[in-house]
């Protein structure tokens, strides 16, 4: 009986500590991406403005550690949020058809419903459901960014290449790897604002702003920084020229 | 025939889910039925006229009609709602009607929630522990207005089983306490007349089918009848937990 309740306890501290790497890695990954968004967004000014961010990131060596904790979280945060991820495929079924009924429920246009209908809409079930689409995808679209990005920042200290550069991006986007990146743009931003919406309401519903707030918020940072993001990938791909090139003086080449 | 409100009457169709599992020869399926909707109509009062009209073995559960008895949780197009507590009104012409999931199927639309909410009840000894002998002299405790409101509160808890039905993990987990059962616990968390200390709270709340299996769906809150307030429930519990594991350490460290 004791060592049961013993085992039990640890377990329940187990518990705490996995919920505690999961929240505390997805929130700390979801302020770099911001953070990131700014950074690369430097291609609004053109290559001098995007050049010279990279090399003073590289050359004050805050580009290399940051991409070994960024990976490592990447990684914990994959292992620590998918021990909730139902294993069988029935069961995915099963939470798949809940969150579909629940989101769907209530829609429907009845003229005659009235503002005391129990039917609240719901959508939450549902994101959750593509929270766990999405961060499948940046499992293996992310993966592969990391390792060609950290190719980049770490070959220069061997003198091969120079890091980090405005022509080696855009060659790349332009020849197409637009698309997996509009991709991963989407779903990391996705991921990122329904996750710390979660993460908002799990520990502090109670707290601070009310939870139709929090979701209103969401929507926004979600549409500001994929706006951010897609403008950045638009010029990158060599689409649209740099329309903050003026800030340096107009000369973006 | 107009409605009140000047809306013409509608044909009402149900499809609802029909299951005996005491019969062996019943399979699963569903019914359809139809009748024309009256002003106000809730479903308690539809799904009357059907068993009136139509069929009377149609097993479906009622007791108050007026969202009090928790009996008559059913999935109302998709999701778990009181029959009573909802207008044909606020529906298209076309509801189904399925019986609440995560428990088990008595017939048709009837559940059993007694045996999940005595599971609940037993797991997290929802009563109130109290270790002094009772002194029948001596003066009753008194309790703030704030601590009593809130006990209240989650005391209008009717046990209709619509959070569990709509929880993912209550649907995959029959132990995992779900909306109801965190509910229970905080009631009690919060009551200065128990006098269980944090700690021994900790392995029924912190468990992965405590307050740390929640994947934060939030369709407790959303669906829960009463409207109780089942997301701060639940924050409140998880910063408690993580209060007392802190507390915990300090004081071990204290005392090494």
């Amino acid at each position: 009986m004791r060592n049961s309740q013993t085992s039990a306890m640890a377990a329940a501290r187990r518990e705490l500590a996995y919920e505690v790497i999961s929240g505390g890695s997805g929130l700390l990954l979801a302020l770099f991406m911001w953070g990131h968004v700014v950074l690369v967004g430097s291609i609004l000014t053109g290559e001098r403005g995007f050049d010279w961010m990279a090399t003073m990131l590289e050359d004050y060596y805050i580009a290399q550690p940051t991409v070994f904790v960024i990976f490592t979280l990447f990684l914990v945060h994959a292992v620590f949020a998918a021990r909730k991820i139902p294993s069988q495929l029935r069961e995915r079924k099963q939470i798949l058809q809940l969150a579909k009924g629940l989101s769907q429920s209530g829609r429907e246009k009845v003229v005659t419903r009235t503002e005391y209908s129990p039917f609240r809409p719901h959508v939450e079930s549902l994101l959750w459901i593509w929270q766990v689409r999405t961060g499948m995808i940046m499992l293996v679209l992310g993966s592969f960014h990391l390792v060609l990005l950290g190719i980049d920042i770490f070959t220069p200290l061997y003198g091969d290449i120079a890091g980090i550069e405005a022509s080696t991006s855009t060659a790349r986007v332009s020849a197409g790897l637009w698309l997996p990146y509009a991709v991963l743009l989407l779903c990391v931003e996705f991921h990122a604002s329904v996750g710390l919406y979660r993460l908002a309401i799990k520990w502090g519903a109670d707290l601070w702003l009310s939870r139709k707030t929090m979701h209103r918020l969401e929507q926004v940072i979600f549409w500001v920084v994929l706006v951010l993001g897609g403008v950045t990938l638009i010029v990158l791909a060599g689409w649209m020229d740099p329309p903050l090139a003026f800030l340096l003086d107009g000369t973006s080449t | 025939m107009t409605q009140e409100h000047g809306t013409p009457s509608r044909r009402l169709k149900f499809e609802i889910f029909r299951y005996n599992p005491e019969d062996e020869n019943s399979e699963p399926h569903s019914d359809v039925f139809e009748i024309d909707e009256t002003p106000f109509m809730s479903l308690y009062i539809a799904l009357n006229k059907i068993r009136e009209l139509h069929d009377p073995g149609l097993q479906f559960d009622f007791a108050c009609r007026s969202a009090i008895c928790g009996s008559c949780g059913m999935v109302v197009n998709g999701r778990p709602a009181l029959a009573c507590r909802t207008l044909t009104s606020d529906l298209p012409e076309d509801i189904q009607l399925y019986p609440l999931p995560a428990f088990k199927l008595i017939g048709d639309l009837s559940v059993d929630t007694g045996t999940w909410f005595r599971g609940m009840g037993e797991r997290t000894e929802a009563w109130i522990h109290e270790r002094q002998a009772f002194d029948p002299e001596a003066e009753e405790e008194r309790m703030s207005d704030d601590i009593a409101a809130a006990i209240y509160e989650g005391d209008r808890c009717i046990e209709c089983g619509c959070c569990v039905a709509s929880c993912g993990v209550a649907n995959l987990d029959d132990e995992f306490l779900a909306g109801a059962g965190m509910n229970r616990v905080a009631r009690f968390m919060m009551d200065p007349r128990d006098t269980r200390s944090e700690a021994e709270w900790f392995d029924v709340v912190a468990g992965d089918r405590g307050v740390f299996g929640c994947l934060g769906m939030m369709a407790c809150a959303d669906v829960c009848p009463k409207e109780l307030p089942l997301l701060e429930v639940y924050a409140y519990l998880r910063r408690k937990t993580l209060g007392a594991r802190f507390a915990a350490r300090h004081e071990k460290k204290g005392s090494a």
